[in-house]
């Protein structure tokens, strides 16, 4: 195994996904489009997820927070502000900033068990006000937007033209990845590998480690918030579930079979997970417990994930 | 006495009670975390699957304290193969635990909704009397259920601190390698310890069952509460849960006499982060977590 063979893999892998994302977005009928769509949306979120996990070893549970804030940024900045798409994208963003720099400033210097827990407990009671302050979000029944023109300058284009919300999702996939790629290639990035394969190590060479752990804590918040707008974007709605526990589980578990710190490996996790939602929900409804099982299924097999378990075999 | 006085008297009775349910699953959960690392996300769920069985049970046998027995041996009889061959590789690593222990409170709730359905139920108390105390009427059960949970507690103080084999759990609380090393059978304490955490919350799951409604999801909400509660406490202090879950049961009670459930929870929420903040282990935490 060398280390050129692993990242020509790397490599060859996520340009393969891409290029084929961009080709599938032309010749996919309908309804298998929206099922690449939010696979997409997701691969965001799972990615931002991975940061977090994969590449610094904080084992979130709160990430559901990030997403709806995400979610209702949009939303609310599409209904009360009347901004154009992208501002109210980037709205989304900045609400997963905003969210992520005090709640990592809590949390990020806890022990890893504290960690774990205080998170969960942070999502949870975001979800509980969420679900509670009906006025701002709707509660269980959410709110629905219409939405305006993408004004790319030139051309408007009406993202209800199934081809530009498939590529505004695809570009946004496209974008977030050559940042988070170019983020985790500079020296910060080394620096949370480091971190993450020996903290203390990573202290006594004089990291700040505490300060790089909230660092991959907001990206990886930061990211999610655009992830939880482009999924209200591509449903044209947010609710308070957004910020329910199962949306701050699934992202471990895609990142667990796609393959830890891997950045691209959640990819496949994502669509496999969306494949098995789509079509297992269908003949069985209480689809949750396979899910359960299987949780256990991947942790127990491997920690590596399937592109990690490829990548180790070079 | 006028009448705020009382409601507030009232509200703090049933802080209380509900303070001293939420002492043994949290006391629990700091056993599991303190002597495997475990950081069990399904407790609130054997808390639900105590209730729901003895939903079930109760009927059958005809009699409700029966019923909690049998749901004794059988929640022991799930819990024992849990740890020994589910959780056990993890054991340490308390992000793996977590994780797996989601798996786990899925694969509970969905059963429990397969079999029981997703309507919350009211089960009737075993004992309905009622005493006067301080001029209020108040249910002879909740009382009950109180003093049962403080025998309980007594019962597991009495059992940690002054028999040989409780001796043999703090050892493996302290440090586990060197008991190991002393010929204690740890992977015997290590399973003993998880059923009994697991049991605990299963009792306070068969006691709430007739003072609030069953349902598939009454877990999350008693979690939530004893999550917070063993992080205020400090994670693996026993008398640090015992305390902290009276203090913040009995808090949250009075608190809802001029607070939404909602926002007594936010308040408590609050509280927690403050004190994280001042003492990042806890107000009793030592150990490294």
């Amino acid at each position: 195994m060398s280390w050129m063979n692993k990242t020509r893999l790397d490599k060859s892998y996520s340009l393969g996904f891409l290029a084929v994302l961009l080709v599938l977005g032309l010749v996919l009928p309908s309804g298998a489009r929206s099922l690449v769509v939010q696979v997409m949306v997701l691969c965001v979120f799972a990615m931002a997820y991975d940061i977090c996990l994969g590449f610094t070893d904080q084992c979130s549970l709160g990430h559901s927070v990030f997403f709806g804030a995400g979610a209702y940024g949009v939303v609310l900045s599409l209904l009360w502000l009347k901004l154009g798409l992208i501002p109210a994208l980037l709205a989304g963003l900045l609400a997963g900033l905003l969210l992520s720099v005090p709640l990592g400033i809590v949390s990020v210097r806890l022990s890893e068990a504290y960690f774990v827990i205080v998170t969960a407990i942070i999502s949870a009671i975001f979800h509980l006000l969420a679900m509670d302050m009906t006025w701002l979000t709707g509660g269980d029944d959410g709110l629905s937007v219409s939405l305006p023109k993408l004004s790319l300058g030139m051309v408007d284009l009406s993202v209800y033209d199934p081809h530009t919300n498939y590529y505004l999702v695809f570009v946004s996939l496209l974008l977030s990845y050559l940042v988070l790629r170019r983020i985790l290639d500079a020296p910060l990035g080394k620096v949370f590998v480091c971190i993450r394969e020996n903290e203390k190590r990573a202290l006594f060479l004089g990291y700040n480690v505490e300060w790089y752990k909230l660092a991959a804590f907001v990206i990886s918040g930061t990211f999610s918030g655009l992830a939880g707008g482009l999924y209200a974007v591509t449903l044209r709605y947010a609710s308070a579930d957004y910020f329910s526990f199962y949306w701050s589980i699934l992202p471990i578990v895609w990142c667990l079979i796609g393959g830890l710190g891997t950045l691209s490996g959640c990819w496949i996790g994502v669509l496999l997970m969306c494949l098995f939602q789509y079509y297992v929900s269908a003949w069985f409804t209480h689809y949750l417990l396979i899910f359960g099982v299987l949780i256990l299924v991947v942790l127990r097999a491997s920690r590596r994930g399937i592109i990690g378990y490829l990548m180790a075999r070079g | 006495m006028s009448e705020p006085v009382l409601t507030v008297v009232f509200l703090l009775m049933n802080g209380l009670v509900w303070g001293l349910l939420v002492a043994l699953i949290a006391l629990g959960l700091a056993l599991i975390f303190g002597v495997m690392g475990i950081v069990n996300m399904a407790h609130g769920d054997l808390y639900m699957a105590g209730a729901v069985l003895a939903f079930f049970l109760g009927p059958l046998l005809g009699h409700f304290w029966l019923g909690l027995l049998v749901v004794l041996f059988a929640i022991a009889l799930i819990a024992g193969p849990i740890e020994r061959y589910v959780l056990r590789p993890y054991e340490g690593h308390p992000s793996a635990t977590m994780i797996a222990t989601v798996g786990i409170s899925f694969i509970l709730q969905q059963l429990a909704l397969a079999a029981y359905g997703g309507i919350p139920k009211k089960m009737d108390p075993p004992w309905t009397a009622s005493f006067s105390l301080l001029g209020v009427d108040y249910p002879g059960y909740r009382l009950l259920v109180a003093a049962i949970s403080v025998l309980i507690l007594g019962a597991v103080w009495f059992f940690l601190y002054r028999t040989s084999m409780g001796i043999l759990v703090r050892a493996s609380i302290e440090d586990r390698q060197m008991a190991e090393a002393m010929g204690i059978n740890t992977s015997r304490i290590l399973v003993f310890t998880f059923v009994l955490g697991c049991v605990l919350a299963a009792v306070a799951g068969v006691m709430a069952a007739p003072v609030t409604q069953v349902s598939y999801l009454m877990g999350t909400d008693v979690a939530l509460l004893s999550f917070i509660v063993v992080i205020v406490g400090g994670l693996g202090s026993l008398a640090g849960a015992v305390i902290t879950a009276l203090v913040l049961c009995s808090l949250e009670g009075v608190l809802s006499a001029v607070l939404t459930p909602v926002q007594s929870k936010a308040a408590i929420f609050v509280l927690m982060i403050t004190i994280l903040m001042l003492r990042p282990r806890g107000i009793f935490g030592q150990r490294n977590g």
